[in-house]
Order: structure tokens, then sequence, then C-alpha cells
């Protein structure tokens, strides 16, 4: 029996690479860990990715592997040294990922939610746009907004994002610095009255979904406040930002009539909070092709894919591009799934692996899986 | 002209020579001498005894037939002499193969198959063998197993038969350390096949059925796999037939330089279904692959992808040269498999030998020819029939 454990475990790690760190705050990360699996705890897993932020595919994996590993790439890294070396009484800087389909633009996020948790900033995270403006279910809900003529609520869209808030921010919102600055007043008898604690304005949204929509829109305006007023500051990531400016949303008015992103309260109010006139923030977007299905050119530069419409919103920012797997990133993939036991058969596999996946991260654990 | 007499489209082989090689150790031939010599003598023997009437008969046929050959024989050799002095050459160092290139220059055909074009060949290789006397005057048998019909065939069986005997006694005897095997490695018998049943039937005269074919193979089969099957070698390769060892049908052009010093070669008209294109290959390189300007994502589905890295991977140069395609028309599939071919092609000038064969055999040279079938009409598709109703 114990013969044979060791023959199991001598097999597994003969060939086994460093493909693993111990690293797991990503605060001390530094290019010691490029390229390398970090294992995220499975608490804080729930806790920050639990109402959407991995992938589908990738949850899926992690289940099977029963952990979640990151790997520490090169862009996050990158950007996390600039928000190390940024000053924060500028105005916020906005980053802009931009890719290939597949290359890890939503995981980059990912890790660098882990690291704004790490680094005690108030989170604001939209997993994925087209969640709001493209998926239609059978009966989406909406509502013609009451405070503001003209644009939809999506209120039952709002109340789970709010729930999302809450529990990814839910030891911040406990301190007594988090305040609402103005009294709101939601109808005859529902109110919230000026320096009433910020998630018990969250609460509301959660219970009395009607409103769930203005109170995002509340909730966006008290985080720039208390952002600029220095109580805290703000990381806001936002996951295929681009489905805002896509010329048309798949959702109709009851009247049948199609609506324009813009004319969705939601898109107002994360576009007014990706404008870069308050300061203590840090806001990491993405513009990805596959929240622009109907444009079928395969052109990920982010010019083409905001339109002028989001390029001008966004200018300045900083573009970071995130790339296919590099030899050595794909090698010590490869070395994770083998321990995983994921892929197994001869070395040569993954000469082959690599030659039919173009080093594309995606296509890479597509493939893998039915081996 | 005595040369158009043999521009017979009638069948030749080269396994006649070998025919009557087995034949005539068997003491089976037309030859009158031979008769002669090696059966009784019948002439004498004519005086003293009545011949039997199938005796009669043969002798009669075997007379026709050798006059035959010898007329044949001879205006087969007025003919080679007409064809040298046409030619201009010496008669003494006139061999058959320059019989051939001469009737090629002087009838040159387009005929496709090369057995309907014009040729001269000796009378013996023209004429199937016959089978000779089998039987003496009084009608009495020469073969022992003359009455089942095939004693050629037989005989062989017996003779395989024997040297397996022979075989087992000698590994008895290995064991018994009382005979020491000569220091040779088993029988090799890769770079052959057993001749076909048609062949065979040629070597032995007789004709044999798909049955006695099969036992055929299994006897030999048995015999080659006894330890010492090399000991009997001589008679094993009688009946084995050398594969073809593959030719390709171009000789492998030396790749040119460019201006860094890098090798490279060129392969056009890479073709398969509907597409074209080029593909270029430069040896020393990183395994760069460029298709129309993109890389391998060119191709969206794995499959595709796949055939064209499948020769670099075969060949073990994916890291080691750099390809670049141009290809056009068609769809992805027949893109991928006009690429892959283009690659192994172009790889031919950068793999040794033992490599170029293993390619042949995995069937990366050759090209493949099919097209889409058109449809039919009357029916949906090319195959497809209407959905049967019974009315």
């Amino acid at each position: 029996m114990l013969s044979r454990n060791i023959r199991y475990a001598c097999r597994r790690y003969s060939h086994a690479v460093t493909f693993r760190t111990t690293e797991s705050s990503p605060t001390q990360q530094t290019d010691n860990q490029f390229g390398l699996f970090y294992t995220v705890n499975k608490d804080l897993c729930k806790q920050l990715y639990g109402h959407g932020g991995l992938p589908k595919s990738y949850m899926k994996q992690s289940k099977t592997f029963a952990e979640t590993a990151i790997m520490v790439r090169r862009p996050a890294l990158d950007i996390i040294n600039c928000i190390k070396a940024t000053d924060l009484n500028k105005p916020a800087i906005r980053y802009v990922l931009y890719g290939e389909d597949g290359t890890g633009k939503s995981m980059t996020i990912a890790h660098l939610l882990h690291y704004a948790f790490e680094e005690g900033y108030l989170i604001v995270h939209v997993p994925w746009v087209s969640d709001w403006l493209r998926r239609v279910l059978r009966h989406k809900e909406m509502a013609n907004s009451l405070t503001r003529e003209g644009l939809v609520d999506l209120p039952l869209d709002a109340a789970a994002w709010l729930l999302h808030f809450k529990t990814q921010n839910q030891h911040l919102l406990k301190s007594p610095e988090f305040i609402v600055s103005k009294e709101y007043v939601w109808s005859k008898r529902e109110k919230t009255e000026a320096g009433a604690p910020l998630h018990e304005l969250v609460e509301l949204g959660i219970a009395r979904v009607k409103y769930a929509c203005d109170v995002v829109d509340a909730i966006v305006n008290e985080v720039k406040l208390l952002s600029n007023s220095k109580k805290c500051k703000t990381f806001v990531a936002v996951d295929g930002y681009n489905g805002f400016f896509n010329p048309l949303t798949r959702l109709k008015t009851p009247t049948k009539k199609k609506v324009a992103p813009e004319e969705v309260t939601l898109t107002t109010s994360i576009l007014e909070l990706t404008k870069n006139d308050w300061t203590n923030a840090v806001m990491v977007l993405s513009a990805d092709s596959i929240a622009n299905p109907d444009d079928d050119t395969k052109n990920y530069l982010p010019q083409h894919l905001l339109y002028r419409k989001g390029f001008d919103h966004l200018d300045p920012f900083v573009p970071v591009k995130v790339d296919r797997y590099t030899d050595r990133e794909f090698l010590t993939c490869a070395n994770y799934y083998r321990d995983r036991l994921w892929i197994r058969g001869p070395l040569d596999m993954e000469t082959e692996l690599k030659l039919t996946s173009a080093c594309n991260p995606f296509k890479f654990m597509e493939q893998c899986a039915p081996l | 002209m005595p040369v158009s007499k043999y521009f017979s489209s009638s069948l030749h082989s080269v396994y006649n020579k070998n025919a009557r090689q087995y034949s005539s150790s068997h003491k089976n031939t037309t030859n009158a001498h031979d008769i002669n010599d090696q059966f009784t003598d019948w002439e004498t023997l004519n005086k003293k005894k009545s011949i039997s009437k199938p005796m009669k008969a043969y002798l009669e046929r075997a007379r026709e037939h050798d006059d035959f050959m010898k007329k044949q024989q001879i205006e087969y050799n007025i003919g080679k002499r007409h064809l040298t002095n046409m030619m201009g050459e010496d008669p003494e160092t006139f061999t058959q193969r320059d019989v051939d290139r001469a009737i090629e220059y002087l009838f040159p055909s387009g005929i496709y198959d090369p057995a309907a074009r014009p040729l001269m060949k000796p009378p013996e290789e023209v004429f199937p063998a016959r089978k000779a006397a089998e039987f003496d005057e009084a009608g009495r048998p020469h073969h022992f197993l003359f009455y089942t019909g095939k004693p050629n065939f037989f005989q062989l069986l017996f003779d395989a038969a024997e040297h397996l005997e022979n075989l087992h006694k000698f590994e008895d005897k290995v064991l018994r350390n009382k005979a020491i095997p000569e220091q040779k490695s088993k029988l090799d018998l890769s770079s052959g096949v057993w001749v076909s049943k048609d062949q065979l039937e040629i070597m032995l005269v007789e004709t044999i059925s798909d049955l006695e074919y099969d036992n055929f193979k299994l006897v030999m089969e048995r015999l080659v796999s006894t330890p010492y099957s090399y000991r009997c070698i001589d008679f094993i390769e009688k009946f084995r037939k050398p594969l073809a060892s593959q030719k390709f049908a171009l000789e492998i052009p030396k790749p040119s330089f460019d201006e860094e010093g890098r090798a490279y070669i060129t392969t056009y008209e890479c073709l398969r279904k509907k597409a074209r294109g080029d593909v270029t290959i430069h040896s020393p390189g990183t395994g760069k692959i460029i298709i129309n300007g993109k890389d391998i994502t060119y191709f969206e589905d794995i499959q595709s992808r796949e055939q064209v890295i499948f020769p670099l991977i075969f060949t073990g140069l994916q890291n080691r040269v750099d390809v670049e395609c141009n290809i056009e028309g068609g769809g992805p599939s027949g893109q991928a498999g006009a690429i892959r071919w283009g690659i192994a092609w172009g790889l031919r000038s950068f793999v040794d030998k033992s490599m170029l064969e293993s390619m042949q055999v995995a069937g990366l040279l050759t090209r493949d020819h099919r097209r889409r079938e058109r449809k039919k009409p009357g029916q949906p598709g090319a195959r497809k029939k209407p959905t049967w109703k019974r009315r």
C-alpha cells in the first residue's frame, strides 16, 4: 500500500516543474511569482466571486480540481505595480483590458479583485455587463423608471447586483464611517435619512426591489462622495464594459420598442461611476469582443469595440493588453493540469496541444477537458 | 516485317523465368532433349512395346509446340537482327534492353496501359509455359502425386513439410547440444511479401483454389516462424516477392538560400478539394506558422489545425522550421489539407531517407484527389435517394 502510494507520488511529480506558489496574497506577489498558480481561499472565493466574477467554464474546472487556482500573469502584475505607484489623490486612473477571446481578461479582473480585497478597497464590481443588457430570459423584469423620465429599470438585476455588492464588501460596510450623506425619499412612507449607515440603503434596495435601480444610483453617488472625502478607497471593475456602447440591447419594452443601452438606468449609473471626476479610486474595465456579438470582424482593439462614444467617455485611459500564454506560462499550466491528473499520457502531447491551442488559455483549457 | 509478329498484347511476366526454374526442378519441361535425358527413351521402347494412346497424343502435341517455339525463336532472332541494323548498333552487344528501347523509339505509343504498347520479347516470355509429359509411354505417371490432379502444388507443400521436419530435428539437436546454430539473427522478412495467387499459379503451371493458396501461405508462415528458419532461406525466398521500394515521383529538389543564408523551399500548387495555394518552408526556424498573414488561428476548428501541424509533428521539426502559406478557395478542411500536403512535400528536402519512407507510409506524400461529387437529378444528393414510400 505504502509502496504504491510512493510510486504514485513519484510518477505524479517525476517531471514536475514548479508551477505553484505559496504566496497567496496578491499584494505580496512580484515578478518571482510570474507564471505560477496560487490558490484562493475557499471562503474568500465564495465572498468575492459568489455572484459572478469567474468565467463559467473556469468555475466548472475549479470545482473539478477542488480548488480555485489563478495564474499570476503579466497584465495583473503590471496593473498591481501601477496601482501601488499611483497617487490616489489625483483623478482616478482607468485601465482598459483588451485582447483576443479567451486570453484571460476576466481572470485578470478576478485576480485584481482579490488584490483590491486584500488592500482594503471598497469593491464595486460588475461581473458581466451583457447579463444586464443582452441576456433576455423568457420574462425579463422590466419597468419604466419612476424617477427618470424615458428610462427603463431592471429591478431584479439591480437587486442581484446589490446583493453582490453587499457580499463583496460585507466587512467594510459594517464600519461606522460608511453613512449616507443626504436624505433619499422613496415614497410617502419609505425614506432613508441622512446619516443612516450605507448597508441600510443596500438592504432597502434588496428588500424593496422596486427601488433597486434608484438605490444603485444613490450608492454610486455615495461611494463617490465617500471616496472623495478619503473615507475609503474604491476599486471599480467592470467586465465587458463595451456592452454599454453597443447600438442596441436585446431588451424590448412592452410596446416592442427596442431599448438602447443608454436608456437603461443601470447604464447611466455605471457610466457616471466610470467618469474620472473623482479621486481615491482605481478602475479596471475590460473591452471584450464577446460583449459585442453583432460584430464579426474579430477586431479586439478598444477603439473598435468601444465605438467613438465609449472611447471619448473613457479618454484618457491606460490600455493593457492581455496576451496568450508565453512558453513558460504554457509549461506551468500544462504541469498544473498534469498535477491535477487532468491530462495524462506522453509528454509529446504538450507540444501538440501547444500548437493546436495556439497558446490560447481558453482553448487550451477546452482541449484538455476531454483528455 | 518480322518484328510485327511480336506486337502481341499478351501479358508477359517476369515470373515466367521463375516458373521454368521451378518446374524444371520437378523434371517437367517441354524440351525434347531433356525428356530424352530424363525419361525413358520412348523411341527405342517404341520398337518393342506399343505406346499408350494418351502418350501418343501428347507426343504429337509436344512436337508441334516445340516446332512452333523453334520457329518463333528464329523469327525473334531475325527481328532482333533487323532492329540492330536499323539502330546501327553492334549485334554482339545488342541485349533485350536495347530491343525494348529500340521498340519504344521506333513505335512511340500513347496508349495508357503499358501492357498494351508494342513489344518484342523472346518467345518463351510471350507464350506461357506448358506442362510437360507426366506419364511414360506405358501410361504410368512419373509423379507420385499425379492423381491429386495438382502434383506440383502438393509437391510444394510436401517439400515445405519436409523442411519443417528437418528444422524441428535441428532444433532438438541444438537443445541437446549436439549441433551449434550459426550465429545468425532471425530471418528478416519485412522487406517482402508472399507471391500472389496468380504468380504462384504461373510458377507451378497449375491452377489452385483460394483455399489451397491459403494453405500454402499457412504452411510457409509456419516454416518461417520456426527459430532456425534461416537454414532453408533458399526455399523460402523462392516464394517471396520484394516489396517495390517506393520511388518518389519527382526527385527531391535542393533548397535555395535567401539573403540571410536560410534554406527555403516553396511548393506551388498545393491542391485539395477547391483550395489552391503555395507553401514555403524556411529551414532554420523557430516553429512559426503563418497562413495568409495570420498564425494558426486562421483555422477556427481543431481538426484543421491538427491537419496543418501533423507533418511537422510527425517529422519532429515543429520547432526547427518556419512555414509560410498562401491559400485561397475552398473551405477550411480543404485549405488545411492542401497546406498539410504542401508542408509534407516541402519537408522532403529537410528530412533523411528513413523518415521520408515513413512519411510515405503515413500517407503524407500522397495527394488526395477526391472532389465533391455532383448532385444527380431526380434525387436529393449525390447518392441520397428520396425516402422510400410504398405509395
